[in-house]
């Protein structure tokens, strides 16, 4: 801080207001904690912490609540979404820093940022009205007849594909976080300086060794920072999902079953919980997945603030 | 053609995307086994025309070559020639060092798996021979399997060098290999073109007058893509017939 | 086959892949816009701005109390929120420069710009909604602007760095005081960054659903208080799609077609603007 020529009373006031503004951030993210905690408090003090991460029950009328379903419907859509995103994203990001023509970046590029501002309750309805039929007359039964009888996959592909389900909502999830994960891609791409790619085109590698060996290597931290960023993101997502999951409180093996994640049944039990254990349980998922999305993005955070300093250098 | 040039440039123009011609008519010998060095203000191409004979202009769309480069006799500029052979037959070192994301041997080695050296003995035969070659064996060979980064910018260098040297090239293209280094590096990078010379050919561009003098057998004066003159290097520095040379070379102007 | 030209295929099968990736990527845009469109243009009719709702079921009717409620949570939010962001921006590029709690609080917002914003809506019911007994358009809008704040911040910070530090010493040597210096000198050099920081904060709460669904709740009737539940149009897109009339259909699909217009425009509006300023 600079020393100004004279203390000024307004100047003390202006930088007060500044620091309280700034202070916000700390105070709302300390309040949520706080508060999560202390509604959650009744069905923490009711089913511990380790017996609500594993149970499987979610009985409103027994006032009987544990979080498994909810975890498992959160991670395995996430981990669904995250496989099918970051080949493509990955891929979109190589094309637009490495294959694609000049006169092709920008747009392409554009394309990809307004892809990831269209509202994610678009991509929900989109995926109700638009690929949930397309995924339960075409895709499903595709897949069915190919895999239900192979051994070990096979459970994923069982039962009657009707759209609503775990597969439909992880394509979604997935088209929503292709964005994110592409857009960080490439700019961590873009960082590879050009005679150091140069370099290896000297030794007489190919194009795609060049991405291989070396532009990809180099930028490890910034695209591994960019998938647990989107992975924060997927965890986090309601409305894409909300439409087309379902809501299914038990743990199933097929893809083509419905399910439910931590955001779905906020979304769709919050307002009508009419109990004060149901809601405090409620509350307790919203804790969960409030301390899984901080530390995904924490980590994410740490790659990416780690790829920035490398390269600043 | 005589047997002792490695390279001859046939009236060659170049244009880079977007109109700007960079190069104009340029003829000259690059001699078997001789350093030849390029000079010339900021902007006179010689950077240009070093890049032109890897070809490594076509990796940026839009750039024109037109004329011939005659490499052992073979017109590299021509549709049909295969760069990625091209490329691991002419090596190239950066004005700044570039080891890849990798370790020490994995840098040296890189070149030869893609040749398609892949049994360990060999590779580690190779690379250590490389090492040796361009004088980093001793300071290195404790720690092969640190990161490349690890090196000093000396150091790093001579670990470029060494990487081009692995995959036995014909011909070493440095564009200002030295102007990112202190003077003690710079001395041995210059000893070590003295050393490689008896199996490489090199071409050299660079600012640096003194540096062109002190290594160099042959020397091309360059102007606003011209080349005005081309000589034994003594005569260049002694005796030039051009009257912008003799300015150039005299500090006069650049 | 020689190793070389193993070598070129193998790579140029792996570009060629990527290239459809990106292809891939270019179709869901084009898909889904293609599709947001053609069935919202469909539906799009003046009475859809002018109408209230009428009854499941019966035809006609429009959106007018959503649009309304729309606009008015959005405005109050961006109200609340940019005053703070932009504020809370200028203690880190300026009074906290280089200390470790501007780092602190910057990483913070960093990961609070990506806090599942279903959670921010269960934080404002606790402490707007239930204690006050009623949904509310102003927790809509506060939840709202809890989202807006660390956006607004972040850009406000990096717009500030970039103003050149020259620039405020040249301020300081002619005698002013860092406030007037920051208010009337740095501000100035960094408008355009933080306006476009502003329009793209916007942009990113308009879409929420998520955080309205239980601060804002919903309203069938028109209303204007922000003391009581209002509509939204996001909420009502989630309400009608999910719903089993296909005049309700039509309408979200409508709201659809408008909001996604409204925040594309926005979000291109921003990137123009950073690249005509900043290039």
């Amino acid at each position: 801080m600079p020393t100004t020529p004279k203390k000024n009373s307004v100047d003390t006031i202006f930088s007060s207001i500044t620091a309280v503004s700034a202070f916000s951030v700390i105070i709302l993210i300390a309040g949520i904690l706080y508060t999560l905690v202390d509604e959650s408090y009744p069905a923490i003090e009711k089913f511990g912490i380790w017996n609500f991460l594993t149970s499987t029950d979610w009985d409103p009328v027994r006032e009987s609540f544990g979080a498994l379903t909810n975890i498992y419907g959160t991670i395995l859509t996430t981990f669904l979404s995250l496989m099918i995103a970051i080949p493509v994203a990955v891929g979109i990001a190589i094309f637009v820093t490495e294959i694609s023509p000049n006169f092709l970046k920008g747009p392409i590029g554009a394309a990809i940022e307004l892809l990831a501002a269209i509202p994610s309750i678009i991509y929900g309805m989109w995926g109700l009205f638009t690929l949930t039929p397309i995924m339960s007359r075409h895709i499903e039964p595709l897949l069915k007849s190919i895999f239900a009888d192979v051994p070990f996959i096979g459970i994923l592909f069982q039962g009657t594909p009707m759209g609503i389900d775990i597969l439909t909502a992880s394509v979604i999830l997935s088209i929503m976080i292709i964005p994110f994960t592409a857009s960080i891609s490439r700019d961590a791409f873009n960082l590879t300086p050009s005679i150091v790619k140069e370099s290896a085109y000297a030794l007489g590698a190919t194009k795609w060794e060049v991405v291989k060996n070396i532009v990809i290597p180099y930028s490890k931290l910034g695209v591994f920072g960019g998938i647990v960023l989107s992975l924060g993101r997927a965890l986090g997502e309601t409305m894409a999902v909300a439409f087309v999951l379902g809501n299914n409180h038990r743990i199933t093996t097929s893809l083509f079953d419905a399910a439910a994640t931590i955001t779905v049944t906020l979304a769709n039990e919050f307002s009508e919980a009419d109990t004060d254990m149901y809601f405090s349980s409620l509350y307790y998922l919203a804790l969960i997945l409030f301390v899984m999305s901080f530390i995904t993005l924490a980590i994410a955070k740490f790659f990416l603030l780690r790829a920035e300093r490398k390269y600043s250098r | 053609m005589a047997d002792n040039i490695e390279i001859e440039v046939k009236d060659l123009d170049f244009h880079y995307a977007g109109n700007v011609h960079a190069l104009k008519k340029i003829n000259l010998p690059i001699h078997k086994n001789m350093v030849t060095s390029l000079i010339g203000p900021s902007g006179c191409g010689k950077t240009t025309l070093l890049r032109c004979f890897n070809r490594m202009h076509d990796l940026y769309p839009g750039n024109i070559y037109k004329g011939d480069i005659l490499f052992q006799g073979e017109n590299i500029l021509s549709n049909s020639s295969d760069l990625i052979a091209l490329r691991s037959r002419i090596g190239m070192v950066f004005q700044k060092p570039t080891p890849f994301p990798m370790s020490i041997f994995d840098n040296i080695a890189y070149g030869l798996k893609l040749k398609g050296v892949s049994k360990k003995a060999a590779l580690a035969e190779q690379v250590e021979r490389a090492l040796v070659h361009s004088v980093l064996w001793d300071e290195v060979k404790d720690k092969l399997n640190a990161s490349a980064y690890e090196l000093s910018g000396g150091q790093q260098q001579r670990l470029v060098i060494a990487r081009a040297l692995a995959v036995d090239p014909q011909v070493l293209l440095f564009d200002e290999p030295t102007s990112a280094l202190d003077p003690i590096s710079t001395a041995k990078i210059e000893e070590l073109t003295a050393v490689l010379k008896k199996d490489v050919t090199i071409v050299i561009v660079t600012h640096n007058m003194q540096q062109a003098a002190r290594i160099s057998d042959w020397t091309g004066f360059m102007m606003l893509g011209e080349l005005i003159e081309f000589d034994m290097t003594q005569k260049i520095f002694t005796a030039p017939s051009e009257k912008l040379t003799e300015d150039y070379v005299t500090g006069r102007f650049g | 086959m020689t190793r070389q030209s193993r070598r070129k295929i193998g790579g140029f099968v792996a570009l060629v892949l990527c290239t459809l990736a990106a292809l891939l990527g270019l179709f869901w845009l084009v898909i889904i816009l293609g599709d947001v469109l053609i069935h919202g243009i469909k539906a799009l009719k003046p009475g859809l701005f002018i109408n209230d709702p009428v009854p499941p079921g019966v035809a006609g009717g429009g959106l007018r109390h959503a649009f309304i409620g729309q606009l008015l949570i959005t405005g109050f939010a961006t109200l609340i929120g940019v005053p703070l962001g932009v504020l809370g921006g200028t203690f880190l590029a300026e009074y906290a420069r280089g200390r470790k709690i501007a780092l602190i609080i910057s990483i913070l917002s960093d990961i609070m710009v990506s806090v599942p914003s279903i959670v921010i809506g269960t934080f404002i019911y606790a402490v707007l909604v239930r204690p006050l007994g009623h949904f509310s358009g102003w927790a809509g809008a506060v939840a709202l602007s809890v989202i807006m704040v660390p956006v607004v911040l972040r850009t406000t910070e990096d717009m500030l760095s970039l103003v050149p530090w020259t620039l405020r010493e040249a301020a300081f040597a002619l005698g002013a005081p860092y406030y007037k210096v920051i208010t009337q000198v740095v501000y100035r050099g960094a408008a355009t960054g933080i306006l476009t920081g502003i329009l793209l904060s916007i942009a990113r709460v308009a879409g929420e659903t998520a955080p309205l669904l239980f601060t804002a709740f919903n309203n069938s009737f028109f209303s204007t208080n922000m003391g009581q539940p209002v509509a939204s149009l996001t909420v009502t897109i989630f309400q009608y799609a999910m719903g089993p009339y296909d005049n309700w259909h039509e309408q979200a699909w409508a709201a659809s077609f408008v909001i996604t217009i409204f925040i594309l425009v926005l979000t291109m509006a921003g990137r123009l603007i950073i690249k005509w300023r900043y290039k």
